[in-house]
């Protein structure tokens, strides 16, 4: 079986489809690096969602396999070897089946060092994703075997190729629930925050779906005639009547897309205690410096501790308020680094002025702003912190707050700071005196 | 009269003729139903093109290319007529559509996917053969069409699937055509034997 495998591989296109598929995948992963640098989850769900592109192309390499075997006129050759059908298929399966794979796992494996070295959250859903892309794969370049047998044409391969990318982009929308289009779907979803992550049930939900489609590809390229093409449809069946059995839906699929672990804390072991989340582990050295430095200017309002804020939206899920802890937003950049270090502690500081999100009481960005400018005793700079625009308003407060003697001028920040955490409205705080 | 018959039937003209109608048609039936009513989108006007520019440069080479060219015929001339064939066959069908509800357009992107994908396919005849001659424009158009680019070099890269005024996108096409089509028209396609393997 070994030789025959080399045989095969050598004969087939299934090497230079494998090249060409993986140097496709490894260019656009690399021009959309941003997608990815957060996590090894985030890398294995875009490569995953990446397969609207890998497995078009695979669909392609099959046809076009198929094709080559029917312009070798060799079929009646072969047909008169005393084996059945089904036996004499499996050397071009496992050939393919090998490219596939090889062509996926290059792809991950080029685009890995990249994000080696601050990534290290590594949830087991990582696995299960590739696995699912790896079956994806496969079913691809079967289905495509499949076709291009069916019809032996040049330009099927092409045809089959945008014909797959056009189901696998645009024909889960049609599936009304988030959870049965994920299924569905091979490509899944995309990571819309760093603590997202894929339930089990809804990898082994999509893998059985993939699966069935694979196996409608073997049977119908194992089908002796046309007429019995339509037996693989009983597979197809079968998978997706399982698949819709297995996949959560509606709240279930919503609460399954966030992973806990994911957010809990990772600290420091000295004081003063800086937090972040497992998801940004790698980040902590990078952010326990600025997030202290922040900490140290913070001394006078009773706050001892940096936490990240692992808010997420979808589904809600906010950290505990705490009064002696400040709450930082860790961002990562294109290249997996803290993203806008110079302005980390800025923002972490204005995060410390504003009236927490539960509040009715609409936070005041100028009160904030000003204050945390005061801290850092700068001035507030229009346009140079780039997300940060202090506009006239907190220029002059600044100002103002910078002519008072230094015990007032605190006195009025850490008035801000008490009443945004009471939700009260910290508009004029800075102006009038804090006695 | 009878010598250009026979040149169209070695190359299978009237199936890939066929199947290029087949597939516009299919293209615009499920756009339609799909409720796309007035214009479709960039990415679905550039998939449409690639099926018909696949399709109809099947028809790139013949059964032996090698024993063609021993035959004293202005290949030259056959070949821009046949390069022009298909660019207008891929724009009728295309400007066909803008009749109807559904339109494949606008005129000016059909015409900057088509001239362009021709000339890459023409140009990829050359190097690989025509049966090999697919492999790059579907790679491109699918990366392009899964990724559309912003920027000068992003329009560039992802040509296809841009928006009518896109300048960058029309000098890369521009760029493509002209260098696909002289150099099949001046090369022809990798020559095979018909004994050849594929």
């Amino acid at each position: 079986m070994k030789r025959v495998l080399g045989i095969e591989l050598r004969r087939s296109a299934a090497l230079g489809a494998a090249l060409l598929i993986a140097v496709a995948g490894t260019i656009v992963l690399y021009t959309t690096g941003g997608r990815w640098s957060a996590g090894w989850l985030a890398l294995a769900t875009t490569q995953r969602e990446y397969l609207a592109l890998l497995s078009p192309l695979a669909l392609a390499a099959g046809a076009w396999q198929s094709y080559r075997e029917h312009r070798a006129n060799v079929a009646e050759l072969f047909a008169s070897v005393p084996r059945p059908r089904p036996l004499r298929i499996v050397p071009i399966l496992a050939a393919t089946a090998s490219a596939a794979l090889a062509a996926y796992l290059v792809t991950l494996f080029a685009a890995a060092p990249r994000i080696a070295g601050t990534a290290r959250y590594l949830p087991p859903a990582a696995f299960a994703v590739v696995a699912v892309g790896l079956v994806a794969m496969i079913a691809s370049i079967w289905v495509g075997l499949a076709v291009g047998r069916l019809v032996p044409a040049l330009a099927t391969a092409p045809a089959l190729a945008v014909t797959g990318f056009a189901v696998l982009v645009f024909a889960p929308h049609a599936l009304p629930d988030g959870g049965i289009a994920t299924a569905f779907s091979p490509m899944g979803t995309s990571m819309f925050s760093d603590y997202d992550t894929v339930a089990d049930q809804v990898s082994a939900a999509q893998a059985l779906w993939i699966a069935a489609i694979a196996a409608a590809g073997v049977v119908l390229l194992a089908a002796q005639s046309r007429r019995h093409a339509l037996t693989a449809l009983a597979p197809l069946a079968i998978g997706a009547i399982a698949t819709t059995l297995l996949v959560p839906t509606g709240d279930a699929y919503a609460r399954g897309t966030l992973d806990p672990a994911a957010q809990r804390l990772v600290c420091t072991k000295d004081t003063p205690r800086v937090c972040v989340s497992r998801a940004h582990e790698g980040l902590l050295p990078e952010v326990a410096p600025r997030a202290r430095h922040a900490l140290s200017l913070l001394s006078a309002i009773s706050v001892v501790q940096a936490h990240e804020d692992t808010t997420t939206y979808s589904p809600p899920t906010a950290p505990e308020p705490r009064p002696d802890t400040a709450l930082m937003q860790v961002t990562v950049d294109n290249r997996g680094h803290l993203a806008h270090p110079q302005r980390f502690e800025l923002a972490m500081l204005i995060g410390a002025f504003v009236t927490p999100p539960a509040c009715k009481q609409v936070a005041d960005f100028d009160a904030a702003t000003t204050a945390a400018y005061w801290l850092l005793d700068r001035e507030p700079t229009v346009g140079l912190d780039g997300a940060f625009l202090p506009d006239r308003k907190a220029v002059d407060l600044w100002k103002d707050l910078k002519r008072l003697p230094r015990a007032e001028a605190e006195a009025r920040v850490v008035a801000v700071h008490r009443a945004a955490q009471q939700c009260r409205d910290t508009s004029n705080l800075l102006s009038r005196s804090a006695r | 009269m009878t010598a250009l018959t026979l040149y169209v039937r070695s190359r299978r003209g009237p199936a890939a003729l066929g199947a290029a109608l087949a597939g516009a048609v299919t293209a615009w039936l499920l756009a339609a139903v799909s409720g796309q009513k007035g214009q479709v989108t960039g990415v679905v006007l550039a998939l449409t093109v690639l099926v018909l520019v696949a399709v109809l440069t099947t028809t790139l080479g013949g059964p032996d290319d090698a024993l063609d060219r021993t035959a004293a015929r202005p290949w030259g001339w056959l070949r821009v007529a046949h390069l022009a064939a298909a660019l207008s066959g891929v724009l009728v069908f295309v400007a066909a559509t803008l009749l109807t509800q559904t339109r494949f357009g606008p005129f000016t992107c059909a015409l900057r996917d088509t001239a362009g994908l021709l000339g890459l396919t023409a140009g990829a005849a050359v190097v690989l053969g025509a049966a090999r001659a697919w492999f790059l424009p579907l790679e491109w158009t699918l990366g392009a069409a899964a990724f559309s680019g912003t920027g000068t070099v992003g329009e560039a890269l992802t040509w296809q699937t841009q928006a009518p005024g896109s300048r960058p996108a029309a000098v890369v096409a521009a760029v493509l055509s002209v260098a696909g089509i002289a150099a099949y028209v001046s090369r022809g396609p990798r020559p095979r034997r018909s004994s050849e393997n594929l």
